[in-house]
């Protein structure tokens, strides 16, 4: 094998793939992440109401992309792990996680199809947002937008995304750039799920298509 | 060595390039479904078997026990759903009895979904996942390479795209057990009729919480074959026995012993 | 012991490129079957037209009266069947045109047939052809053909996708292969007859109900066609569906 040309892109035959739309976005009193609900097997939708925001701990949550296999075997090590940690030390910082899922992806690059944003809230580093795309490299950024869709709204991100956000204008940013990107990439749709993590704890939100199609 | 064995993995490749003919597995075509509904959950589904465009087996049991109360029906590779399900379901029981609780359906799913991701699609499972235990309810799928799904309804094999269009249309939150029943057969039916790799008998198996798994083989048989227009017994000597040759192939000899029991 | 290790896998394949190619072929599924009496031929198909795990229609005959007492089935890619077919029809009609009427026999059908299939030696259709009909002695006849035109007289013929499943069947109830007369020891062999047609709608039926039981691709009903002096006549039974 090539040692700098490796094709990570590939699924295996037959494999279940998140084509994806999603997104984690820091605002004033925390973050939030979001996503769409669409599985696929090739042209078939194998599950329309998919949750791809996983819990790996109270406060540190993730969205998933690439191969759903291989981004829940890395979530589930990653939760495992998380809790060992709080048995020793206590709550970890979102830098932390971030850490153990780019050591995951970056390790076992050749044998992954992964993109992951880690998005978290803790005490002394308020909501921070971690995106480790396909080699396993880490960014630290503001706001990450990933998967399939995400191409759709890079423009549309850059231009709306404001630091400090409130939460209602944050949900309203990520609902407007999600809804494009269901739009435009046909590997996207169903409900749009977010997240919202603050010092108060994670709290769920959904948007079916009639709230979303036309705003 | 632990685990399966791979030994002849590179010398069937190396044969797979040279012939064009390769040994297949049994069945890929399948239509199975899981439903829940307002007290519990069932699975279902059909019984043909199929090796390439042959009917291997015309009635065979697709639902598998992983424990009493957690089922299991399996699409893909019937050697590997099999195997799988035997496995986790030890392991599950060994487990259970190590705690001393009753086994949960996600202890079965998460031991499935890492087992077979460590084989990374090799082992051709596709399994709809569900059962009763203390936390109540539960309904899960799971693909050969080890991702899994959650829902009030699922459907897997050749005959989902038939089933799920049924479930689609039919299912409602608050659907009796009879609805169920019913749903879930009327999806497998709508395998059997529109899939040729599912077809015969609807399998049904029943879970709710604080009562025994019902398991109904054959719920439905609406392919029975009608009688055939003649009779094809053929006079005894149409065969014709050519030589006969008896052979002892052990002895038996009998022999009466008096035990004395000592005092 | 000799044991692969794991890691061999992820090298697989992965860097060979995958090549695409337009296939002009596929596979309708379908079985036929004609039988030979004695001043009768029955020719006999199922009605379920299916792609890979689909079933296209539940009822596309595919065994066709031409007129003249011939019948005719090419079965396998349908798109070819229904083309041979065709042409063998608009052969036999400018057959008549040329011929002042002419009453073709089944002889020179088969002739006919044989060429219409070399002529596409190299891109062949991809069919299994059977023709059914009477002799020009009033005898029944089946002519079978493999998809570039060489071909047969026939007692019996099964083509298809269930053809391995019911020829041999076929070999036993119609030529009693295999059948001794009982307490002569496998020394005299049941001695061939002629079945009625009676008789063999039956073995057709019962042909195709059990090549329903095991094969995916056949089933939903079955058209029997049959020619006597009096003309051609159509039976039609219904198939399991599933």
């Amino acid at each position: 094998m090539n040692g700098i040309q490796v094709d990570i892109n590939h699924l295996k035959k037959g494999e279940v793939s998140l084509g994806t739309s999603i997104m984690a976005v820091t605002f004033r009193d925390g973050v939030i992440l979001g996503a769409d609900s669409r599985t696929t097997t090739g042209a078939y939708i194998a599950n329309r109401v998919t949750d791809k925001l996983t819990r790996v701990h109270e406060k540190v949550w993730c969205c998933r992309s690439g191969s759903a296999a291989d981004t829940q075997a890395v979530a589930d090590i990653v939760q495992h792990y998380l809790e060992l940690y709080t048995a020793q030390f206590g709550e970890p910082s979102t830098k932390t996680a971030a850490s153990i899922f780019k050591t995951l992806c970056y390790e076992n690059k050749d044998n992954l199809t992964a993109g992951i944003i880690v998005a978290g809230y803790d005490e002394k580093n308020k909501g921070e947002v971690y995106s480790i795309p396909l080699g396993g490299s880490v960014h630290k950024q503001k706001y990450a937008i990933a998967g399939s869709g995400s191409t759709f709204i890079y423009g549309y991100c850059d231009k709306n995304y404001k630091e400090n956000m409130s939460k209602d204008e944050t949900v309203s940013f990520m609902k407007n750039s999600l809804s494009q990107a269901i739009k435009w990439d046909g590997s996207s749709g169903g409900v749009i799920r977010m997240v919202v993590l603050t010092k108060d704890g994670a709290e769920r939100l959904i948007f079916y298509p009639e709230d979303y199609e036309n705003l | 060595m632990a685990g399966l064995s791979f030994d002849n993995y590179q010398r069937n490749q190396f044969l797979a390039e040279r012939s064009k003919t390769v040994p297949q597995a049994t069945s890929t075509g399948t239509t199975i479904v899981g439903v829940k509904y307002d007290g519990g959950v069932l699975i279902a589904a059909d019984t043909r078997s199929t090796q390439g465009p042959i009917v291997a087996n015309k009635n065979c049991a697709k639902l598998h026990r992983i424990s009493p109360k957690i089922w299991c029906a399996g699409a893909g590779t019937a050697a590997d759903t099999e195997e799988v399900t035997k496995l986790i379901g030890s392991n599950l029981e060994l487990h259970s009895m190590y705690a001393s609780r009753e086994p949960r359906v996600v202890s079965a799913l998460q031991m499935l979904k890492q087992h077979l991701f460590k084989y990374q699609g090799h082992i051709g499972a596709y399994l709809i996942v569900a059962g009763a235990d203390p936390t109540g309810t539960h309904l899960f799928s799971i693909h050969a390479h080890g991702s899994t799904d959650v829902g009030f309804y699922q459907s897997l094999g050749s005959g989902s795209l038939a089933a799920m269009a049924v479930l689609e249309a039919n299912w409602r939150p608050d659907l009796k057990k009879e609805e169920a029943m019913q749903l879930a057969s009327d999806a497998i039916e709508a395998g059997i009729w529109n899939d040729l790799g599912s077809g015969s008998n609807v399998d049904l198996c029943i879970m709710e919480t604080g009562k025994d798994a019902e398991y109904l083989r054959n719920y439905r048989t609406p392919n029975v074959r009608e009688a055939k227009q003649r009779s094809y017994k053929f006079p005894r000597g149409t065969t014709a026995v050519l030589s006969e040759r008896v052979l002892d192939i052990c002895q038996v000899e009998e022999e009466t012993v008096d035990i004395e029991l000592e005092a | 012991m000799a044991t692969t290790v794991a890691s061999e896998y992820s090298n697989e394949v992965k860097n060979t490129p995958i090549e695409h190619q337009f296939n002009p072929y596929s596979d309708n599924g379908g079985t036929i079957l004609g039988i030979a009496g004695e001043d009768f031929a029955v020719l006999a198909g199922d009605t379920r037209h299916t792609t890979d795990y689909s079933i296209n229609s539940r009822y596309e005959p595919k065994v066709f009266d031409c007129g003249d007492n011939i019948l005719i089935s090419a079965n396998g890619f349908a798109a070819d069947g229904n083309a041979l077919v065709k042409r063998f029809q608009n052969s036999l009609k400018w057959y008549h045109f040329d011929h002042n009427d002419k009453k073709l026999s089944m002889r020179s059908a088969a002739r006919n047939i044989q060429h219409l299939l070399y002529g596409k030696r190299f891109f062949p259709y991809y069919v299994h052809t059977i023709i059914a009909g009477l002799d020009e002695e009033g005898k029944g006849a089946v002519y079978s053909f493999d998809p570039v035109g060489s071909y047969e007289r026939e007692q019996c013929r099964a083509g298809g996708a269930a053809a391995s499943l019911i020829m041999p069947f076929l070999d036993n109830q119609v030529n009693f292969k295999n059948q001794y007369e009982p307490d002569s020891h496998g020394t005299k062999r049941k001695h061939v007859k002629f079945l009625t047609v009676e008789e063999v709608v039956q073995l057709v039926r019962d042909a195709f109900s059990s090549a329903t039981e095991r094969h995916i691709h056949v089933g939903d009903g079955v058209e029997i066609l049959i020619v006597t002096k009096e003309g051609v006549r159509k039976e039609f039974f219904e198939l399991k569906r599933d």
